[in-house]
């Protein structure tokens, strides 16, 4: 697949500007850009795990597009520098900026991003345009990266599916509450597990999380369905297993949930804890009276491996 | 999900028509996004609204997995059609490009309420009415 242009040089355009300016700035780069395109980049703030994710109003918008440079006559650039001076005399609208770019095969570039990686000490992830022959014992588990979080590429998702190779029994029963893409639930089938469920709140991952586990010939084991733990739970059992790579905050408030779709006896691995909300989320399962038996970090992430007492 | 953002993009390109060229590929090349998978979803999302320019607001985490939700078309291009001008004025402090009714920048102003962040429709109108004098159109009664 091409990028469905001649090949060559492309111009960048780009300003700063007010967030009041963005609409009228973008729609003089609409009137020239290739495509009618704009792209606006608006500044954000978030919490070290993602959590309350907010665009900031207070700091200036960066408004681009593109020019085929092929396309560009001298009097293209010099009305659209007299828009934005005028546009200037109105609102806070910054200097045009302009860059050269040379064509790349967008299409395709990403893809360089997946290679074959290692996830847990033994599962492998690769994209479905990889061969890869295994070594004896690796397990190798294909996915197509896409929308639903856990591409195998996150510390997170690395020490959640390292804590389900070192706590899976054959044979277990598992829980995956958070499931994202299936990554968790097919690795954990792939490992073993006679039966996995999963759970997610958005209707994108429980799509994904399907394809994902029948891409791995294990779609007759891993059942997904839309949903949480707690009340209402689509899948009310108990559980040899339960994991959950979730952000802490929601963890916590998950916590009695969780636990009670543990078996007693029954282990529970909780991914995505930013270092910082760790404690918060030991109180939080302690309060439930389950015993911490490993932690593991990687960068500011941490991963806990809690089991539930036996009555 | 531990879904740290690592980029946040709105692109706003013609419903049906996204292709891995810019600006698409460039805005989302550098965050490693599955372009292909993107422009699909997003055409398929968007094919009976061809001919209108569908904003889309991108959420890149950071493993790369994204979500996107398509917004209402954007102000100036509402208000360009309804005052039926092909674009905006090169120069709104001083060329006119068109007119609109109080009553159509009304209408515009409740089709973009739930992409705005104003607090009442007169909120909202107010924004639009800015948006017309930035692109040299004239609200008349």
């Amino acid at each position: 697949m091409t990028t469905g242009t001649s090949a060559g040089r492309w111009l960048e355009l780009s300003v700063i500007c007010d967030t009041e300016a963005v609409e009228p700035v973008a729609e003089l780069f609409a009137r020239h850009g290739y495509n009618q395109g704009v792209a606006i980049e608006e500044p954000f703030t978030q919490d070290p795990d993602g959590d309350h994710f907010a665009v900031d109003p207070s700091r200036p918008v960066v408004v681009r597009t593109f020019l085929n440079a092929a396309d560009v006559v001298p009097e293209t650039i010099a009305e659209i520098r007299q828009g934005l001076w005028h546009l200037g005399q109105l609102r806070a609208v910054g200097d045009l900026v302009i860059s050269e770019r040379e064509e790349e095969d967008w299409a395709n570039a990403w893809k360089a991003h997946y290679s074959v990686h290692r996830v847990g000490r033994r599962v492998l992830v690769k994209a479905p345009w990889h061969d890869y022959e295994p070594q004896p014992g690796e397990i190798v588990l294909e996915l197509d990266p896409g929308m639903a979080f856990g591409t195998g590429l996150h510390p997170s998702t690395q020490l959640s599916l390292m804590a389900l190779e070192d706590n899976l029994a054959a044979g277990d029963r598992v829980l995956d509450v958070g499931i994202g893409s299936g990554i968790l639930a097919t690795a954990a089938a792939l490992l073993g597990a006679s039966a996995v469920d999963g759970v997610d709140i958005e209707p994108v991952a429980v799509r994904s999380a399907r394809e994902n586990a029948e891409r791995n010939g294990v779609g007759a084991i891993v059942r997904v369905a839309q949903g949480s733990v707690g009340d209402g739970a689509p899948f009310p059992g108990e559980y040899d297993l339960v994991v959950a790579n979730i952000i802490a905050r929601i963890l916590i408030e998950l916590a009695p949930g969780l636990t009670a779709a543990a078996r007693p006896g029954g282990v529970l691995i909780l991914g995505g804890i930013i270092d910082i909300k760790e404690d918060a989320v030991c109180d939080a399962f302690d309060a439930q009276g389950l015993t911490l038996e490993r932690r593991e970090e990687r960068e500011d992430w941490v991963a806990l491996v809690l089991r539930k007492p036996e009555p | 999900m531990a879904k740290r953002v690592r980029g946040y993009v709105k692109l706003q390109i013609p419903a049906g028509k996204a292709t891995p060229a810019p600006p698409i590929g460039p805005a989302l090349g550098q965050h490693g996004v599955a372009i292909m998978d993107f422009c699909k979803q997003y055409n398929e999302r968007t094919q009976s609204m061809a001919g209108q320019i569908v904003p889309v607001l991108i959420t890149v985490f950071e493993d790369r997995s994204f979500s996107f939700v398509t917004k209402t078309p954007p102000a100036a291009d509402l208000l360009r059609r309804a005052a039926g001008a092909e674009k905006g004025s090169g120069r709104p402090n001083a060329d006119r490009a068109g007119r609109v009714t109080a009553a159509q920048v009304r209408e515009i102003a409740e089709t973009k309420m739930r992409d705005l962040n104003a607090v009442d429709i007169a909120g909202a109108i107010k924004q639009i009415e800015g948006t017309a004098r930035s692109m040299g159109i004239d609200v008349v009664a």
